[in-house]
């Protein structure tokens, strides 16, 4: 889920017509942030709402719940799992701020008119809270963790998922993450001015910083061999996954792009596949100056000549930057990409009028590029901290 | 583990000190209420009879391992586990601690927190909430995300290997050391630092306080963690950081390390019958867990001769913890039962530390505060007797949440 809908349908109609749902938002009250788009997933269908506890969630444990449940039943396994399968089930989650919207009503109210501060607001503050709801919510019995790394963290944790199936501490992995909207995060990345007044613009000229969204995404991963004995079929092969650190600085990215580079080659080695054999780019593309550059800069060292013309999308110019699940739903829109063979467009949007340069990325505009023959292709994740993670992903069954 | 994986370097800071030499000291005297600290209570949202002490660092001085100039730019967390990296790497062999350079540049860096940089976070809150958006400070900001101390040891380490932070409660730290391991044992990186931070300010102090978490103190002393004792009302909380080195056996061994300990086996498992705050009642299902991760590396439950248990004196915690203990091992006497977190207290790797020293063969001494035995837990910690240096040890740790997880390590070959 995200701002563009509760569901893998809302969003992949989304994403294919480039219907970006960044804009006014309704989650605080933001007239005196400097900035007043993000964006924000609507209310929850209401036979979600009905899900005994719902209310005692907080809105990113539920976002990782809902999400869960959707992709669990999109695999065809069991619900409830029996204990057999609960115990060779892995939860590996992505989370930067996990309720910290919840806990900030609890820090207003401590701060300004503490007898109203009520502890319970923080019982899902900590970032752990979305992947243990969603653990604690399936009956889930095997291995549970959490990876807190920014921007990062949801491709970090399938990551982390594909090594636990590779060395049989799981049979099936739940990955993704989920964060929500909050104050903290907006007016942080307002501190750095780094959010773009109007929607963000990934690699276009006039682009002037990210738009916070919120959501999750979670994709359930097995061995294929496991899949094809049940009778089902993957939706597509999660073949590697890379990462690296810049150690260059703790917000802006090394603009040789040599740490980003690190973590694409990584991925594409774990998969065995050559930077020929990738169709297609879904690119961190945040939409800040410096960030776009450098992984244009990545980009050109792992794909040298072929990279102006690899195609291009930036997930996040529709759904906003959905912080530690941002690798995760772009993993499913690469997913979703490559099922149909068609690449989902970003919006061209107004001319900008600002010294930032149109970056010579082949970025697909306005309408969805067919790629019916696409194999292959790599989701870039950059973070916060220099830390990167790279994913790629084939097509099943091969074009 | 794929190939075998060694402890070759152990950096740690804590109320007990700087270095490996002090939380050694630390475990053998046994004496917590020498390294306890009084917690300020003056924002008053501590319970009236609650919690007052914590292991926390006071001026302990971290000048040998951090420059004024890097430490201007950090929050505690993260000054705390460059330092501690500092000292891991150091004790490897590993540049002289600040060299680094280019040989550091594989490195990958695998670190565990629970609450995160709590002090710039609330410190942005306060700006954010009581001063409005737009005097919230960039510095905070980058330095209140849970990956800023990883980063930092990245930055200033020269690690360009992978770069994680895990937040998993209790249970992160061996997640953590585990994950890390299992990377390096998989060939995508030649090394690996793997560890925990945690910093404890007043206000996360009184929020354990208010959870029910912590030992309070009684008319008769100051408090203590008593873990599974039939008196245990909670634990006590600590900041610090420990970090260790992660290398291959042949790589380590072909230069020369001395290493601690052998990682032979980690694994992790959930507890969904644990509420998001407390702990739940599933210990045979984790104990299942674990019986089926050691018959994975082909080990026999037997062939433990040592447990550094993650007992608390968390009244919940300590229950799950030794039912747990108890189905793994069934019929069977459990070997002695080492409980750090008496000494070093919950949070900030002291008990990582402690675990890769007993491994180590390090001595410890009686556990403190342990008096009346639980019947109902049926577990007695170690009681400061001589022991012969262990051969494979178990570290368990069952996080507040539902969250477990646990390594084997292994005695260094002689």
């Amino acid at each position: 889920m995200s701002g563009l809908g509760w569901g893998v349908a809302p969003l992949w109609e989304g994403l294919r017509t480039g219907r970006s749902a960044i804009g006014p938002f309704h989650r605080f009250d933001h007239r005196l942030h400097r900035t007043h788009v993000a964006a924000e997933a609507g209310d929850a269908p209401e036979d979600l709402a009905r899900t005994p506890g719902w209310d005692r969630l907080s809105v990113a444990d539920r976002f990782a719940v809902a999400a869960a449940v959707e992709a669990v039943r999109q695999a065809g396994l069991p619900l409830p799992f029996d204990e057999d399968l609960a115990a060779e089930v892995g939860v590996f989650f992505g989370s930067s701020t996990g309720g910290m919207w919840e806990a900030e009503g609890f820090f207003r109210d401590f701060l300004i008119q503490r007898r109203r501060a009520r502890l319970r607001r923080l019982a899902s503050h900590q970032v752990n809270a979305p992947g243990d709801a969603l653990a604690r919510h399936l009956g889930v019995t095997g291995p549970v963790s959490t990876v807190s790394s920014a921007c990062a963290s949801g491709a970090l944790a399938l990551g982390a998922a594909l090594e636990a199936l590779r060395s049989g501490a799981v049979e099936v992995a739940l990955a993704g993450g989920a964060d929500s909207l909050c104050q903290l995060t907006y007016a942080g990345f307002n501190a750095l001015r780094s959010v773009d007044e109007s929607p963000c613009r990934p690699f276009r000229a006039g682009r002037a910083g990210l738009s916070i969204g919120e959501g999750s995404a979670v994709l359930v991963l097995e061995p294929l061999q496991r899949l094809l004995d049940r009778g089902a079929a993957p939706l597509a092969l999660l073949a590697g996954a890379g990462a690296s650190c810049d150690a260059h600085h703790m917000t802006a990215p090394d603009p040789s792009g040599t740490g980003a580079a690190a973590a694409l080659e990584a991925a594409l080695r774990d998969a065995g596949l050559d930077p020929a054999e990738i169709d297609f780019v879904n690119a961190h593309g945040t939409g800040t100056p410096l960030n776009d550059a450098a992984e244009w800069s990545a980009l050109q060292r792992v794909f040298g000549a072929r990279a102006a013309g690899l195609p291009v999308t930036a997930t996040k110019a529709l759904v906003g930057h959905l912080l530690g699940s941002a690798g995760a739903i772009e993993a499913v829109a690469t997913v979703l990409c490559l099922r149909h063979g068609e690449l989902h467009p970003v919006p061209s949007g107004e001319p900008a009028e600002t010294e930032t340069e149109t970056l010579p990325v082949a970025l697909v505009l306005d309408r969805p590029l067919p790629l019916p023959m696409a194999r292959a292709a790599v989701s870039t994740s950059l973070a916060f901290g220099g830390s990167n993670a790279a994913l790629v992903f084939s097509r099943w069954p091969a074009p | 583990m794929s190939r075998p994986i060694l402890v070759t370097g152990l950096g740690t800071v804590g109320a007990y000190g700087c270095g490996a030499e002090s939380l050694r000291r630390a475990l053998a005297a046994a004496d917590p209420l020498s390294h306890l600290s009084e917690v300020d209570r003056s924002a008053g949202y501590h319970r009236a009879h609650g919690a007052r002490r914590a292991f926390l660092l006071g001026s302990a001085g971290l000048g040998e391992w951090l420059a004024p100039g890097e430490a201007r730019r950090m929050s505690p967390p993260s000054k705390l586990a460059v330092a501690a990296a500092r000292m891991a790497l150091r004790c490897a062999g590993l540049a002289g601690g600040d060299g680094e350079g280019e040989a550091m540049a594989p490195t990958a860096v695998t670190l565990a927190t629970a609450f995160g940089p709590s002090s710039f976070s609330e410190a942005l809150l306060r700006q954010l909430l009581c001063e409005g958006p737009e005097s919230t400070s960039p510095f905070y900001f980058t330095e209140s995300v849970a990956n800023a101390p990883a980063a930092q040891i990245a930055l200033l380490c020269r690690a360009r290997g992978p770069n994680v932070t895990v937040c998993q409660r209790e249970a992160g730290q061996l997640i953590a050391l585990g994950q890390a391991a299992a990377g390096v044992a998989a060939g995508k990186v030649p090394r690996a630092l793997a560890g925990a931070v945690e910093e404890m300010t007043p206000l996360l102090h009184a929020l354990l306080d208010r959870f029910g978490a912590l030992a309070a103190p009684s008319p008769a002393g100051a408090e203590m963690a008593r873990p599974f004792d039939r008196r245990r009302d909670g634990f006590v909380a600590a900041e610090g950081s420990t970090l260790v080195v992660l290398e291959p056996e042949e790589i380590a061994l072909a230069r020369g390390a001395r290493p601690l300990a052998r990682v032979l086996v980690w694994g992790s498992a959930f507890d969904p019958t644990a509420p998001r705050t407390g702990w739940g009642s599933g210990g045979g299902r984790l104990a299942r867990a674990l019986l089926r991760s050691l018959e994975r590396a082909g080990l026999a439950i037997g062939a433990v001769d040592r447990i550094v248990s993650g007992a608390s004196g968390a009244v919940e915690g300590d229950r799950l913890e030794a039912g747990f203990l108890r189905a793994a091992w069934g019929a069977r006497p459990l070997p002695p039962v080492l409980v750090p977190k008496a000494t070093v207290g919950e949070y900030g790797g002291g008990f990582l530390g402690a675990a890769v020293l007993a491994a180590a063969g390090a001595p410890f001494g009686p556990t403190p505060g342990f008096t009346e035995p639980d019947p109902g837990l049926g577990i007695v910690p170690h009681d400061g007797a001589v022991l012969p240096p262990p051969s494979t040890v178990l570290v368990t740790s069952l996080a507040a949440g539902g969250a477990a997880a646990w390594l084997v390590l292994g005695a260094p070959r002689p």
